[in-house]
């Protein structure tokens, strides 16, 4: 048991980093792949689905009302925007404020980390990031990231708070991983067996990049990048970190750690019922019906998972139920 | 910046007693007493073994341990925060000084029974204050001073607080005047802070000098949280091992919120905002994430006025609506007792030596600095005409705002002054200014002496307990006498000796 603004802002916390850290991949990887590219459709269709897949089009459109969709608006928007609350630096900024309301939650080890992390990204931040810096602002953001969820394996103690910590940042990554894979699905699915162009070939290399899954899958498919696959892969592999089984198997055991698992909570009934939408589904299935339908379906689930959460725990207190001491 | 600390030519010398000192904040005609230089040049018996071990080891080695102590505590983020005009608030690196302040046993034990012998009256005085007022029938201080006064809550008449304790946590400021006496210059009695800041000196000044401590024995005082939490405890309504205990904290801005997670950290209770908690049924409660829990004990970091919207300001956001009212049906415990702040007062300070006379029928163990309170008349015109040599400050106001300091104002500032004391003379009181004392600091890679003065904590539990020494605080800019961390000011460890330091006989 603890207080319920504490399990929000730890929860949350995780959110907004997982939050920064999908956004600096989909951009590097986004920067990177221009250079790979050899003939580019550069501007537009390049940066578009970065700002569909967050789903920031119309704030983005009103920030810039005359330069429009290009590489430079986009990125800096993302990444500093003030007024857009998902920037990369306000979600860093967010996940540090979160953080201090928690900080005698956590262990010394985490707040200096992603206190660090939060002076160093301002510190970059303050002038518009030029971009032959951008990439390695991302990969040290990420960087940074990574040793804050070290930090919190090695040092932090488990149970309530750290279910919390853990249930954000799957929640997170899930949410990503999805969308991430339904807009780019939407722009690169021609057939659903084969790679088109050389344009594909890179597109589909960048998905799979832009969750860290490239070697992942290149070891388990050595016959090719068919989008079947990739799509299976993404969704349904039980070993790779990143996939969306992965990361829904793990809320459950985070569930645990909070003492949420009774099946007659809206939390539960949510989770199984997110559980179940990848359980009882396969790659043909999903593809028969529409992996669009599926992933909307998914982020459905996940955006009730999310209110359940709310209700259950950080406003607990609105019930009649009072706890017994201790 | 690693350069500048090192003193280049590594010679050490003494420093001499500074007669050319500016003129801010300073009588140039009283001389403050020196804690550490018997006459200006030889160190005072009990920081002899102190003198020649930093003598022997030289400057450099003093400005190593130094930049020990402020790389640690930067990693430790041990921060205070600057309010300022932006919306977060400036965190900076609390300053300390590695020189400790030593106090021998029989000194301090002289001074910590006059903290005692302070707060059982002044407690006693709370309680008559909210229930009989024989003081003022009996004529001992002016009923108009108190109801005047704007921190007597008449919203608390009549309520008992457990055990009749108003005051479970106080930190008293202690100042020393030209003759080297112990005075007190202020009483803190609401949500004084610092303590955190009194162990992590200790705990720094521990890995810093170790080899002192034994050759000193230092009384030991990083047992305070515990001496705390056992004092809170037994407040609790229900029974006390099976007591909720809750700090109340404004949230993450507030210039303390370090010391107040640092202690939550320290006792192992709950941190909350007033958002956490609610009253139902006139039970306090703690929002959690498995519905409510009962709260026995409230630890508050908060000021009256902004504790219960229903009681006082209807404007706080921050407090708790219905806890009073919870408080007088005896279901929760808030430490510091509301009501207190008129205890403190400024005027009513003047008036302490007769509260001690008057509940214990004892003479007060230590003096006040003179005190003028601007309503009476006679007081009054004394200071007007001399305020150049004054102290003048608001009644309850805290963290050094507020203040005029006769010899360094302006004219135009004197005048202010004025018309504020004509127009609400209960607002105000003046002191003569008290040139605190000094001791040695190693600042820039100098020694310097600078003025200090010294809070000690005081908890009312069971018993009243002081713990041995409390925090120094420095004014580090040269000739100030500001001590506040918000205005320049740092702090140092201080030492409580059972031992002068020398060496027995035999293993010279």
């Amino acid at each position: 048991m603890m207080l319920s603004r504490m399990a929000d802002a730890l929860y949350w916390m995780a959110r907004n980093l997982e939050r920064a850290d999908n956004t600096a991949r989909l951009i590097e990887i986004n920067l990177l792949h221009l250079v790979e590219m050899e003939e580019a459709a550069f501007g537009e269709a390049q940066w578009d689905p970065l700002l569909r897949i967050t789903g920031c089009e119309p704030l983005f459109v009103k920030a810039n009302p005359k330069y429009g969709i290009s590489k430079a608006s986009v990125v800096s928007f993302l990444t500093q925007d003030p007024d857009y609350s998902n920037s990369i630096l306000n979600s860093v900024k967010l996940a540090r404020e979160n953080a201090r309301v928690v900080r005698d939650r956590i262990s010394k080890e985490m707040w200096e980390t992603i206190n660090y992390l939060w002076l160093s990204s301002q510190e970059q931040l303050k002038l518009p990031l030029p971009p032959d810096r951008a990439p390695a602002f991302y990969s040290a953001l990420r960087n940074g990231v990574a040793r804050f969820h070290g930090m919190t394996q090695d040092t932090m103690m488990r149970g309530e708070a750290y279910g919390f910590y853990w249930l954000g940042t799957l929640i997170e990554r899930a949410d990503m991983t999805a969308r991430i894979l339904d807009v780019k699905y939407h722009i690169l699915l021609p057939t659903v067996d084969m790679v088109g162009s050389a344009l594909d070939y890179y597109q589909w290399v960048a998905l799979l990049k832009s969750i860290s899954g490239y070697e992942a899958f290149r070891r388990t498919h050595q016959a090719g990048l068919r989008p079947v696959d990739i799509t299976e892969f993404i969704l349904f592999s039980a070993v790779f970190p990143r996939s969306l089984l992965f990361c829904v198997q793990r809320i459950g055991f985070a569930l645990e750690d909070i003492c949420f698992n009774q099946p007659e909570t809206r939390t539960c009934q949510a989770f199984r019922s997110l559980l179940a939408l990848l359980e009882d589904n396969t790659a043909e299935s999903v593809f028969k019906q529409g992996l669009h339908e599926f992933l909307q379906e998914m982020l459905q689930r996940i955006a009730t998972m999310n209110q359940a959460l709310q209700a259950d725990c950080f406003e607990a207190y609105l019930g009649e139920a009072i706890a017994v001491p201790h | 910046m690693v350069s500048s600390l090192i003193n280049s030519t590594g010679i050490f010398y003494a420093p001499k007693l500074r007669t050319n000192m500016p003129t801010t904040n300073v009588l140039p005609t009283r001389t403050p007493y020196h804690e550490f230089y018997e006459d200006g040049q030889r160190p005072r018996s009990h920081y002899a073994l102190l003198w020649e071990n930093i003598q022997r080891a030289g400057l450099d080695n003093l400005t190593a341990k130094a930049r020990e102590a402020h790389l640690a505590l930067n990693a430790d983020g041990v921060t205070f925060t600057v309010y300022s005009e932006k919306e977060q608030g400036l965190e900076r690196v609390w300053p300390f000084d590695i020189i400790p302040r030593i106090i021998p046993a029989g000194e301090w034990n002289i001074l910590a029974a006059g903290l005692k012998q302070r707060i059982r009256a002044l407690n006693l005085f709370l309680k008559d204050l909210y229930h009989d007022q024989r003081i003022l029938r009996d004529g001992v201080i002016p009923a108009q001073l108190i109801y005047q006064g704007g921190d007597f809550r008449r919203e608390i008449v009549g309520i008992d607080p457990p055990h009749g304790i108003y005051t479970h946590i106080s930190g008293v400021d202690i100042i020393r005047d030209e003759q080297g006496r112990y005075l007190v210059l202020e009483d803190n009695l609401r949500t004084p802070s610092g303590v955190s800041y009194m162990i992590e000196n200790r705990m720094l000044e521990r890995r810093i000098l170790p080899e002192f401590f034994e050759r000193y024995r230092v009384k030991r005082m990083e047992h305070y949280p515990a001496l705390l939490l056992e004092a809170l405890r037994r407040l609790s309504p229900r029974s006390p091992n099976e007591a909720v205990i809750v700090m109340l904290t404004p949230g993450i801005y507030n210039s303390a919120y370090f010391e107040h997670t640092f202690l939550a950290k320290e006792m192992g209770i709950e941190l909350a905002e007033g958002r956490d908690l609610v009253v139902k049924n006139n039970f306090v409660y703690l929002k959690t994430t498995r519905g409510l829990q009962q709260v026995d004990v409230l630890y508050r970091r908060l000021d009256d006025d902004f504790l219960d919207p229903l009681c006082f300001r209807p404007d706080s956001l921050v407090g708790v609506a219905g806890l009073i009212n919870s408080w007088r049906g005896g279901h929760v415990a808030i430490v510091n007792a509301p009501g207190g702040g008129i205890a403190d007062d400024k005027a009513v300070y003047a008036y302490v030596p007769e509260i001690i006379r008057y509940y214990l029928a004892e003479e007060p163990i230590l003096g006040n600095v003179p005190t003028y309170l601007m309503q009476k008349d006679q007081d009054r015109e004394r200071v007007l005409d001399d305020m150049e040599n004054m102290v003048v400050k608001v009644v309850n106001e805290s963290g050094g705002y507020g203040m005029l300091m006769g010899p360094s104002s302006t004219a135009d500032e004197r005048e202010t002054f004025r018309n504020k004391i004509l127009a609400n003379p209960r607002n105000f009181i003046a002191q003569p200014v008290v040139p605190l004392s000094q001791h040695l600091c190693y600042l820039d890679g100098e020694l310097q002496s600078r003025h200090l003065d010294l809070r000690p904590f005081i908890i009312y539990g069971e018993e009243i307990d002081v713990v041995p020494g409390g925090l120094t605080r420095v004014a580090f800019r040269k000739g100030s006498l500001v001590v506040n961390s918000s205005q320049g000011g740092g702090s140092k460890d201080t030492w409580v000796v059972e031992s002068t330091g020398e060496r027995p006989e035999k293993e010279r």
